[in-house]
């Protein structure tokens, strides 16, 4: 079974780039090879130059991610999940905990720092998985549907905080969904994967004034439905 | 927010129905002490309570210590040799696919047998002892560390591995945490285990500890002090498993 086939994609540095696409297009897929866990069969995929499959080693600090799950470490607290990422990278301890607490001060889990996760709703978790995320200051930060599992207030509040922090930081973000309304609100460009990771579209957002955001949600369900790009969306 | 206060787990429990059934059991066993010359049964068969708690009072210390460092260091020993040797099997499919058969025939081979074996190569009593301990016990910590480590979800592996730790930092920070529970689990096993077997080396080839008290009761056709030891050996398990259970509750305080 071929997951991806034929992709061919650049994204600039401190670009905010949502992919979306339909269950089953690959995004999984290359999600995992963008962390660098898988390797393409056919291809590179270079970051900065360099592969983030055999150059491993060399993106520790570099990278972030944010799940679906919030994926936290069962035994440890809140401020201790999200201080994980900086003992790896070999802070030093007193450097850790300022940093982590001052993440997730901001993100407003200054009183549950001492909480474990069970203690904490799905919403919490999920902050703290993003204060983890952002502890290292990531150069690329990767989020596979990171808010889908939310209610939609929660939803919204957290992407738009995430996404304010990426931009305050610098970093490149990749956000994977299957929600247009959320790749829409996301920022700089949404890309449309069909069957295989096929690129049928890449959209710049600034270039669909707010007015034309229902006429471009429009296009891209057409597009996802039709496995083919929709006459407005032509690819430049 | 305020964290939940966990009661402190008392070191041993005794619920009323336990108490209930203990008096119940004792009482019968006292009315069938006095009834056994009536029914045929050899007084020394079914000793008093009284006959019993006399036999208590002379148990020697000496023995039960002996017995309990036997059993400690052999156990501490099995968990090191199981758990690095389980690490080594998680990350080598070779490893784990050579190791595999040798571990299951050693787990079914009988007690009895490594207790002759052990008398047959070794000299040395504390040595066999430790070795049919070590190659009871170990085995188990084995396969329930290296089960545990392909248990802990790939999504948390996943995660981990997406921000790079190096190998050490992989397994200390993830693989060990997360298996804890299982060892804890390992261990209230292995306790039981290791005292039977401590018992019946003991038993066979010891001038020292409760294994080799018994033969002696046995020899003296002293079912009061049989009973006595056992009493010492039932309760010895109960206070390792608690201890256990204590420490337990204390380093899973995380869990809900």
């Amino acid at each position: 079974m071929v997951a991806i086939e034929r992709l061919d994609l650049t994204i600039a540095p401190r670009e905010v780039v949502a992919i979306v696409g339909q269950t089953g297009c690959g995004k999984s897929t290359f999600f995992d090879l963008m962390i660098g866990l898988e390797a393409p069969t056919e291809g590179t995929i270079h970051i900065g130059g360099k592969s983030p499959h055999t150059d491993f080693d060399s993106f520790r600090g570099r990278i972030a991610t944010v799940f679906q799950q919030d994926r936290l470490l069962p035994w440890r607290s809140a401020l201790d999940n999200a201080r994980l990422p900086l003992e790896l990278i070999g802070v030093a301890e007193a450097e850790q905990r300022q940093r982590s607490l001052a993440w997730l001060n901001r993100l407003g889990l200054g009183h549950f720092t001492n909480a474990y996760p069970h203690e904490l709703s799905g919403g919490m978790r999920q902050r703290v998985a993003i204060a983890r995320a952002f502890s290292v200051q990531p150069e690329i930060l990767l989020a596979d549907e990171a808010f889908g599992h939310l209610d939609e207030v929660t939803a919204a509040e957290l992407r738009e905080t995430f996404l304010n922090l990426a931009r305050e930081c610098g970093s490149t973000a990749i956000l994977i969904t299957h929600q247009l309304e959320e790749a829409i609100s996301v920022g700089d460009r949404i890309v449309v994967f069909g069957k295989s990771a096929k690129l049928l579209a890449d959209i710049h957002v600034k270039q669909w004034p707010k007015t034309k955001h229902a006429l471009l949600r429009e296009a891209i369900q057409v597009t996802l439905q039709s496995n083919a790009p929709d006459a407005r969306l032509a690819l430049s | 927010m305020s964290t939940e206060h966990r009661e402190s787990v008392p070191v041993l429990i005794f619920p009323r129905q336990t108490l209930v059934s203990l008096l119940v059991f004792a009482l019968a066993w006292e009315v069938l002490s006095h009834l056994a010359p009536a029914l045929g049964i050899p007084p020394f068969a079914i000793p008093s309570l009284l006959r019993i708690a006399k036999a208590i009072t002379t148990i020697t210390p000496l023995d039960i210590a002996v017995t309990l460092a036997r059993v400690i260091a052999a156990l501490i020993v099995s968990f090191v040799v199981g758990i690095m040797l389980a690490m080594a099997m998680y990350r080598s499919d070779t490893l784990d696919k050579y190791l595999h058969p040798m571990i299951r025939i050693l787990m079914a081979v009988p007690v009895v047998s490594w207790i002759l074996f052990a008398v047959l190569w070794f000299p040395g009593v504390e040595f066999r002892i430790g070795f049919v301990l070590v190659v009871v016990c170990g085995p188990v910590f084995l396969v329930d560390t290296l089960d545990a480590m392909r248990s802990v979800p790939r999504e948390l592996r996943q995660m981990m591995r997406s921000f790079r730790p190096t190998t050490l930092q992989f397994f200390v920070k993830l693989m060990l945490p997360a298996i804890v529970p299982t060892i804890f689990t390992s261990w209230k096993v292995n306790i039981s285990l290791a005292i039977r077997v401590v018992t019946i080396a003991e038993l066979v080839g010891a001038v020292t500890g409760i294994g080799h008290q018994l033969s002696v009761a046995q020899e003296l056709f002293s079912v009061a002090d049989v009973f006595a030891w056992t009493v010492v050996l039932v309760a010895l398990l109960f206070l390792l498993e608690a201890i256990v259970a204590r420490i337990e509750t204390r380093l899973l305080r995380w869990r809900a």
